[in-house]
C-alpha cells in the first residue's frame, strides 16, 4: 500500500471456499427432481417390461398436470423474492376461467380480444393489490387474503355458481374452435399445449428476472428494502409490478384452465396458491426474500407433479401424497436455514 | 478492591478462536475473571469483545480453544446451559418483551404456577421483592415498553441476577443511560461483585473505567492487545485500543477548495409527521465546497443523522424553509431520486440494516446504485457490471477482491468499503457519510480515511456525521457542531477535542 496508513499489516485475506452445502441448496430442487425421477423409474409398475413411469403418455400427463400451478409459481417467484406473498392466485385463476368462458360464450369478442382482456384484468387485479399493500403499508399476506375472497366472490357472482361450459363453433354463443387447442397435445401427441404455455411463460420470466434491470430491482427490494430505497430503486413501483405479474400469470393459467377443460368454474383452483408457494420454496427461493431462482421453481413444480404421479401409479393413498409433500417442504426449508447459519447471517 | 485470592480463577478462557464466513472475529484469545471483581473489556467495534462474551454466554459456539469455569472444562450449547451454570448476560439490546409487564418479563420461561395455573399474585410479590433488593421501587404491572431505558436496564439486571450465581456479563449497559442512572448502576455493580460474582463490563466510554473497574483488558482486531490498570492514563488506553498513535491514522489534508456544492442558510425542515426522538434540522447554516471534508459533531439526538437523511430526501414528507443550495442552485429536496439526480450520495450508519444486501454478492451490491449505467436499454450488461465492480474493488481495495463473494461474509471493514464504493460509483458531487467507520477495524479505518481524502482531492464535497471526535478532528477540514437541530459553532481543523465537546455538550437552555 502506498497510502499514508500502510503501517499495520492487513489481515491475510481468507479465501472462502465454495460451500458444497450452499451449492446443493442452490440446485436442491433440480437434485430433488432427479432423485424423484430415479425413484419413479425404480418403483414404477411395469407392463410387458415397459416402465410405465417413462411412457410418453405418462410424462405428458405429469407435465400437463403441473402446467397451471407451474405458470403461477413462476410469477410467485418474483413476489417471494421481494419477500412478499400472494394468496389470491388460485382464486384469480378461477375468476379468469369464468371470465374467459363467459366472454367467449356470450360476448363473442374473438380469441385475442378475449384473452387479452382477461390477462389485462388479472394484471390490474394484482397491481391493485400491490398498490393497496404499499400505499397503506399493509402486509401482502392480508391484502392478498382479502384479494382471494374478492376474486372468488366475483367469480361466483359472474358465473352464478354454475359451470360455464364452452362450446365451439362459428356463431353466436360459440367459442372459436382454435381455443380448444389448449387441451390438445402437439408433436406426435406428446407435448401438451398447456405445457408449452408454461415453458413460454417460464422462459420469458427467466429473461426478465436475470437479464433486465427490473430483475435486479426485484432482488434488491427483497434483499434489503431500505438499502434499495436509499440506492434510488423505485421500491413502490417494483412491488406493484411483481403483484401485477402474479395477477397476469394467474390469468394466463385461468385461460389455460378454461381451454383445457372447456368450462369456467368459480370453484376451481382452490389450494393452487399453496402448491405454487411450495414449488417456489422447494425451488430454493427464500421466504425472507432477496434470493431465489426460477429454474429452481420450475424444477420444484415438476418434482411435485412427478412425485404425485409415482404415488398414483402405485395406487398409494392421496393422503400419503400430502405427507410426502409436507416432508419435502420442511427438508427444503431446513437445508436453506443450514446454509444461512453457516454464512453466519441468520438464526 | 478486596479480592479473595483463591488459587483457581472463576473463569479461564484459553486460545479461543471464532470466524464468521471469511472473517476472523477471534484469533486466539485468553481471558480470565476472578471472583468478586469487575473486569472491564475495552475495544473498538469489531475488536471481538462481544463475540467472546457471546461464546461465554452460549449464544454462539467457539471454533477452537477452551473454557474453564472454576477449573472445570465447560462448553455451553445454548444460553440456557450457560444460565444453568450461573453465567448471566445482559445484552445491549435488552432481551425483554416490551409488550409484557415487568412481572411477566422477570418470570419469563420460569413462571410460578399453582396446579398448572399461573400464580400471578405470588409472581407480583416476588417481582416487587426483587426490585426492592436492587434498591428501586416501581410499578411491576407496567408494560416494559412504557419504561424509561434506565428502568428497563434495571429490569434486565433483576432478571439476569436470578441466574447470575457466578458471572454477570454486561454489554455496554451505560450506552443509553443518564448520568444519575449510571451512578446507580455502578453502585449496583459494586454490590453484585461484593457477593462474589465476577462481573464483566463492556464499555466504550474510557472515562467510566477508573470509576468502576478493578482490571482492564483491551481487545484489538480479534486479539487481546493488552491489560492495563484502570487507573492508567487515558492516552495509554487509547494507544492500546487503536494500536498506534492517532495522528498516524489520518491522511494529509488537501489545500484548495472549489465552488460550494452545498450551502445551507438557516435551513429548517418541518416533517409532516413528526416523530418523538427524531430531531429535525431547526436552523442549520453550513457550506461544503468541492474538495472539502466537513464534519458534523454533536451528541446523540443532536440531529446529525436527521440532517443527512433530510438532505438526501429520505426523511419522508415535510417542508424546507431557509436557503438550501446545491451546486449554487436552490434545491428543496423531497425525494431520494431527486437528491441523487442533483448529485448527492449517502452512506448510512447502519450498513447491515439499510446499507447492503448482505446475502447478495459483492458485485451486485456494488452496482446497486448505478443499475442504469450497467443496463443500457433495460438489459443488464455483464461486461459493464464486471468492469464497474472491478473498478470499485480496486479503488477501495476490497479484500478478498472477488465480486462473486457474498458480502455478508466479508469483515466489517470490507463491508463498509463496499457500502462506500457503491455510492462512489454513482459519481456524486456531494457525499453524505453517516458514521463511515462504525464497526470497522483500525486498519480498514485508515484506508477508508485515505480514500475519502483522495476523492475529496478530486473535487468531491464530503459531509461526515460522526460520534467519534478523533475521527472528525483528524479527517475533516472544518467541523460544524449541531445541538438540538441547530448549527451552533464551527471549528477549523486544528481545534482541540475539548473545545468542540464543550460546545456540543453545552446545556440546551443556553443555546436557546
Amino acid at each position: 500500500m502506498t497510502e499514508a496508513v500502510g503501517a499495520t499489516p492487513a489481515p491475510a485475506p481468507t479465501r472462502p471456499r465454495l460451500d458444497p452445502l450452499a451449492v446443493a441448496v442452490r440446485f436442491q430442487s433440480v437434485i430433488g427432481l432427479i432423485v424423484v425421477a430415479m425413484g419413479g423409474v425404480i418403483f414404477s409398475p411395469r407392463r410387458h417390461g415397459l416402465i410405465l413411469f417413462l411412457a410418453p403418455d405418462n410424462i405428458a400427463n405429469i407435465i400437463r398436470a403441473v402446467s397451471e400451478t407451474g405458470i403461477i409459481a413462476v410469477g410467485m417467484t418474483f413476489v417471494i423474492i421481494t419477500a412478499g406473498i400472494d394468496l389470491s392466485v388460485g382464486a384469480l385463476l378461477s375468476l379468469s376461467s369464468v371470465l374467459t368462458a363467459t366472454i367467449m360464450t356470450t360476448a363473442g369478442w374473438g380469441l385475442f380480444a378475449t384473452i387479452g382482456f382477461v390477462v389485462a384484468c388479472g394484471a390490474a387485479f394484482g397491481a391493485m393489490q400491490g398498490a393497496i399493500s404499499t400505499r397503506f403499508r399493509l402486509e401482502p399476506f392480508i391484502v392478498t387474503l382479502a384479494g382471494l375472497q374478492v376474486a372468488r366472490g366475483l367469480a361466483l357472482v359472474i358465473s352464478n355458481n354454475q359451470y360455464i361450459n364452452i362450446s365451439y363453433g362459428d356463431g353466436p354463443g360459440l367459442a372459436p374452435p382454435v381455443f380448444a387447442i389448449l387441451g390438445d397435445r402437439l408433436f406426435n401427441n406428446v407435448v401438451p399445449v398447456a405445457t408449452l404455455v408454461f415453458v413460454v411463460v417460464a422462459v420469458v420470466a427467466v429473461c426478465v428476472l436475470n437479464l433486465t434491470r427490473f430483475g435486479r430491482y426485484v432482488y434488491a427490494v427483497g434483499g434489503n428494502e431500505r438499502a434499495a430505497r436509499l440506492s434510488g430503486v423505485p421500491v413502490t413501483t417494483v412491488k406493484i409490478a411483481v403483484y401485477s405479474i402474479t395477477g397476469l400469470v394467474s390469468a394466463i393459467a385461468g385461460v389455460v384452465h378454461a381451454g383445457q377443460f372447456n368450462f369456467g368454474s368459480a370453484n376451481d383452483g382452490t389450494g393452487y396458491e399453496l402448491t405454487a408457494i411450495a414449488s417456489v420454496v422447494i425451488g430454493g427461493t427464500s421466504l425472507f426474500g432477496g434470493s431465489g431462482s426460477l429454474i429452481g421453481t420450475v424444477a420444484g413444480a415438476v418434482m411435485l407433479g412427478a412425485l404425485a404421479n409415482i404415488l398414483q401409479l402405485n395406487n398409494i393413498n392421496a393422503a400419503l401424497q400430502l405427507l410426502a409433500t409436507g416432508a419435502i417442504i420442511v427438508l427444503a426449508a431446513v437445508l436453506q436455514s443450514l446454509v444461512r447459519r453457516r454464512e453466519g447471517l441468520g438464526r | 478492591m478486596s479480592e479473595p485470592d483463591r488459587q483457581v480463577p472463576l473463569l479461564e478462557m484459553r486460545g479461543v478462536t471464532k470466524s464468521f464466513g471469511g472473517a476472523q472475529a477471534l484469533r486466539g484469545v485468553d481471558f480470565d475473571l476472578r471472583r468478586g471483581e469487575i473486569h472491564a473489556l475495552l475495544g473498538e467495534n469489531g475488536a471481538g469483545k462481544s463475540t467472546l462474551m457471546n461464546i461465554l454466554s452460549g449464544v454462539i459456539a467457539s471454533d477452537g480453544g477452551e473454557m474453564r469455569l472454576e477449573g472445570q472444562a465447560v462448553r455451553f450449547a445454548d444460553p440456557r446451559a450457560a444460565q444453568a451454570a450461573g453465567v448471566a448476560t445482559i445484552f445491549q439490546e435488552l432481551d425483554l418483551v416490551p409488550s409484557l409487564d415487568v412481572t411477566a418479563n422477570l418470570f419469563l420461561g420460569r413462571e410460578l404456577t399453582r396446579s398448572g395455573i399461573l400464580d400471578r399474585a405470588a409472581m407480583r410479590n416476588a417481582a416487587r421483592a426483587r426490585l426492592a433488593a436492587l434498591g428501586v421501587d416501581f410499578d411491576v404491572d407496567q408494560l416494559v415498553g412504557d419504561l424509561s431505558v434506565g428502568r428497563r436496564q434495571i429490569v434486565a439486571i433483576a432478571k439476569a441476577l436470578d441466574y447470575a450465581s457466578r458471572i454477570l456479563v454486561m454489554d455496554e449497559p451505560t450506552a443509553a443511560l443518564t448520568a444519575v442512572e449510571v451512578d446507580r448502576l455502578f453502585a449496583l455493580m459494586r454490590e453484585i461483585a461484593g457477593r462474589g460474582v465476577g462481573v464483566v463490563f463492556i464499555s466504550h466510554r474510557l472515562e467510566e473505567v477508573p470509576r468502576v473497574a478493578d482490571r482492564v483488558t483491551v481487545f484489538r482486531d480479534g486479539r487481546v492487545a493488552g491489560a492495563a490498570s484502570p487507573r492508567a492514563p487515558q492516552s495509554e488506553l487509547v494507544s492500546l485500543l487503536v494500536g498506534r498513535s492517532l495522528s498516524e491514522l489520518f491522511p494529509k489534508r488537501g489545500g484548495a477548495f472549489g465552488a460550494s456544492v452545498l450551502r445551507l442558510e438557516h435551513a429548517a425542515f418541518r416533517p409532516r409527521n413528526p416523530r418523538p426522538g427524531w430531531q429535525a434540522p431547526v436552523d442549520v447554516t453550513l457550506a461544503v465546497r468541492a474538495g472539502e471534508i466537513v464534519g458534523l459533531a454533536g451528541i446523540m439526538g443532536a440531529g446529525r443523522t436527521e440532517l443527512l437523511t433530510t438532505l438526501y430526501g429520505a426523511a419522508g414528507q415535510g417542508r424546507w424553509s431557509g436557503t438550501v443550495e446545491i451546486n449554487g442552485r436552490p434545491a428543496m429536496l423531497a425525494s431520494i431520486r431527486g437528491a441523487r439526480g442533483s448529485g448527492l450520495g449517502f452512506v448510512t450508519d447502519d450498513r447491515r440494516g439499510s446499507g447492503l444486501m448482505l446475502r447478495d454478492t459483492v458485485g451486485h451490491n456494488l452496482v446497486g446504485a448505478v443499475l442504469r449505467k450497467v443496463s443500457p436499454m433495460f438489459i443488464m450488461s455483464q461486461a459493464r457490471e464486471a468492469r464497474l465492480a472491478g473498478q470499485a474493488i480496486r479503488l477501495f481495495d476490497v479484500r478478498p477482491p472477488r465480486p462473486e463473494l457474498i458480502v455478508g461474509a466479508l469483515s466489517g471493514g470490507n463491508q463498509q468499503k463496499v457500502a462506500l464504493a457503491k455510492e462512489v460509483l454513482a459519481e456524486p458531487r456531494l457525499l453524505l457519510l453517516d458514521e463511515p467507520t462504525r464497526g470497522v477495524d483500525v486498519g480498514a479505518k485508515g484506508e477508508i480515511y485515505a480514500r475519502i481524502r483522495d476523492l475529496a482531492g478530486k473535487g468531491l464535497g464530503v459531509l461526515i456525521a460522526s460520534s467519534e471526535m478523533p475521527e472528525l478532528l483528524g479527517l475533516c477540514d472544518r467541523i460544524v457542531v449541531l445541538r438540538g437541530g441547530r448549527s451552533v459553532a464551527e471549528f477549523p481543523s486544528g481545534a482541540a477535542e475539548h473545545d468542540v465537546l464543550a460546545v456540543a455538550e453545552a446545556n440546551e437552555g443556553e443555546a436557546a
